[in-house]
């Protein structure tokens, strides 16, 4: 008798992973895979490099970047839309972090055709709040709570040549901006995240497949199209400058756009 | 031969018990190579994370915090005969540099180390001025100024707290010792064989396990009761300077101190992370991140200190140039030298420094000063123990 409850629970164990083969097959789903990439002018990043020639005519220079996106989101060809947000809902891309560079979703995804994929900018005033992350390097991007807190969208970090032929850093962070008052006083906060939608990204997600997606972010277009950003004109930081940061987060959408595969 | 139905049962569950076994123990972790000894039962040592610090701790997996392992660990640190010498004039501790006072640093007012200028046993200065213990378990990004020791490092007697014990012994400008003299002085010497018994289950004393024991005890020195921190979980009001000082501190036009330094978001007081901040335009120093790195992008570049006790860590910046606070902030309101290396967070280097008035200077520093924590600075699990071994 002893010998059958032992069969009987070896049994149990592997019926386990039997159902849920069956549970798949009753819903068909698939995985994705995101690759964060980063380009300029078509080409694959060269970081610390004085070679890049904006649209405003600024040579310049990129040393890091750092940028949250949030709350992607696929929406069905034929209606309806699924949030990722299973494990986590906001995914941190750094430059100088390669393993920041892949996420592994972790939501298994509906099988089927999807008409495009979309995503939060930065993070939604709704999701920004501070302290949620204590945790480096997440915890590195928060934004004072004088200047409207939560966490900087994105510092992108780089050298430009200016109008005197000096090399002057400039920091290109994106945030909560404030409105201020005719005093120069904090009067209010404004959320400058953003909605992206990806170009092209219509795909199909069959039934136990894993895709890759390319996210790839075209930085010169921060500077260009429909504001040329002209860096003798912002000049170096901009995190009190909500004129600024509104005109960068314009430009913002269409700098992402998506590939697939690898 | 016939087998009847019950052997055929329990040949067949034994089979499965042994696939099932196969199956799950390769799974299991490797056994460690050196065996955890019989009855040697030390105590879990639990880290209290305060409000708004990282979970995530630099603890090595080879050297959990235990009780037995910290009480080792702050005899060793306070005794000078981990120099592996004897004789009164010659004796040298971890604590003979690191003061608790001056956040375990050597601080401006040391009685031998004239302007905070330490040197090793034979007079020879060290490389760098001193760097304070505060705060390390959750230091992930590398040790001493240019971060040479660090997780990662394919060299393995170069990653972490342990480490540096034994660099401090052998270090010509610092003890000048030889890891065999300190490992028999301390094996020789009465109650830290039981000691070491007790903190790793065996008499023998080893650098390694020295170093273990050391590292335990560092990595409970947290700082994180200073007038800020009371200020953030709002038992305490800053003052009018002091909350002027930190708004210059936390913006990109005033001081532009937090993307370095931290603030309430990063109540570390620092990234751990390196940047050229504008001293100089020449770079000669064989022990820059550069030297680390290979980057020529690195040269010049530093660890960002912790600011937390900073007006106790003097003299400042890597070289100790700066022998107070005051001169620091003038620096950077003023003092900036552009290099190509200039790290892009340093943005007012066009206008030579942020540009503070003399109102802005007092307030920042004013402000600066609220990270001073008494209570680490005196708290008595953190000094020298009453009776030495």
């Amino acid at each position: 008798m002893k010998y059958l409850l032992i069969i009987l629970f070896i049994a149990l164990l592997f019926a386990s992973c039997k159902k849920e083969e069956e549970k798949t097959a009753a819903n068909p789903e698939g995985k994705i895979v995101f690759h964060f990439l980063h380009q300029v002018d078509g080409q694959d990043l060269d970081i610390d490099t004085m070679k890049y020639v904006n649209a405003a005519g600024n040579h310049y220079l990129i040393n890091e970047i750092q940028y949250f996106i949030s709350d992607v989101t696929l929406h069905l060809a034929g209606g309806g839309s699924i949030l990722i947000d299973e494990w986590k809902d906001i995914h941190y891309v750094d430059t100088d972090i390669p393993s920041t560079h892949t996420w592994e979703v972790y939501d298994a995804i509906q099988a089927g055709s999807y008409e495009y994929i979309s995503f939060t900018f930065g993070i939604s005033e709704e999701k920004n709040h501070s302290f949620m992350y204590v945790n480096p390097p997440e915890s590195f991007m928060f934004w004072p709570e004088y200047l409207g807190g939560g966490y900087h969208y994105m510092k992108l970090n780089g050298k430009w040549l200016n109008e005197d032929l000096f090399i002057e850093p400039f920091d290109f962070h994106l945030g909560i901006g404030q409105i201020l008052d005719t005093a120069g006083q904090i009067t209010g906060f404004v959320h400058n995240d953003f909605e992206v939608v990806l170009p092209g990204s219509a795909f199909t997600l069959q039934s136990g497949e894993t895709i890759d997606i390319d996210i790839i972010m075209n930085i010169e277009n921060w500077f260009q199209d429909p504001n040329l950003y002209d860096h003798n004109i912002w000049g170096g930081y901009i995190m009190q400058n909500q004129e600024a940061m509104h005109v960068a987060c314009e430009n913002g959408w269409n700098v992402f756009e998506v590939g697939y595969g690898l | 031969m016939r087998l009847d139905s019950d052997k055929i049962l329990k040949i067949a569950s034994l089979a499965a018990l042994a696939l099932v076994v196969v199956l799950f123990g390769s799974c299991s972790k490797d056994n460690d190579p050196e065996p955890i000894p019989a009855g040697y039962k030390p105590t879990p040592y639990t880290i209290e994370i305060p409000f708004g610090f990282p979970t995530k701790l630099n603890i090595p997996e080879d050297n959990p915090m235990t009780v037995e392992g910290i009480e080792l660990g702050r005899y060793l640190f306070y005794d000078g005969r981990i120099s592996g010498r004897t004789h009164p004039d010659s004796l040298m501790s971890c604590a003979t540099c690191h003061i608790q006072e001056n956040s375990f640093e050597c601080g401006i007012n040391h009685p031998v180390y004239q302007g905070g200028f330490t040197h090793g046993i034979t007079g020879i200065p060290t490389p760098h001025v001193m760097l304070p213990l505060v705060n390390l378990i959750w230091n992930h990004s590398g040790f001493l100024w240019n971060g040479k020791i660090y997780p990662e490092n394919p060299e393995a007697h170069f990653r972490n707290i342990e480490d540096l014990v034994w660099m401090g012994i052998v270090a010509p400008h610092e003890m000048n010792s030889d890891t065999n003299r300190a490992k028999a002085l301390i094996q020789s010497t009465p109650g830290y064989p039981e000691l070491f018994e007790k903190a790793f289950g065996t008499p023998v004393v080893t650098v390694d396990r020295m170093g273990k024991a050391i590292a335990q005890f560092i990595r409970t020195f947290i700082s994180a009761n200073s007038k800020f921190d009371r200020y953030m979980r709002g038992e305490v009001q800053l003052t009018a300077s002091e909350l002027s000082g930190y708004v210059l501190f936390t913006t990109e036009e005033g001081a532009d101190c937090f993307h370095c330094h931290g603030a309430a978001g990063n109540p570390l007081f620092t990234t751990h992370l390196y940047y050229n901040n504008g001293k100089d335009s020449i770079f000669n120093d064989p022990r820059d991140r550069y030297a680390v790195t290979g980057d020529p992008n690195d040269k010049g570049a530093y660890k960002a200190t912790t600011l937390r006790n900073i007006e106790l860590t003097g003299p400042y910046m890597h070289d100790g140039r700066f022998a107070t606070l005051e001169d620091v902030v003038e620096f950077y309101s003023h003092g900036l030298v552009w290099s190509p290396q200039i790290d892009p967070l340093m943005h007012h280097i066009a206008n030579g420094g942020t540009q503070l008035t003399a109102q802005e200077k007092a307030n920042l520093i004013a402000f600066i000063k609220t990270l001073r924590d008494d209570e680490f600075l005196s708290n008595p699990a953190f000094s020298k123990p009453e009776k030495m071994p």
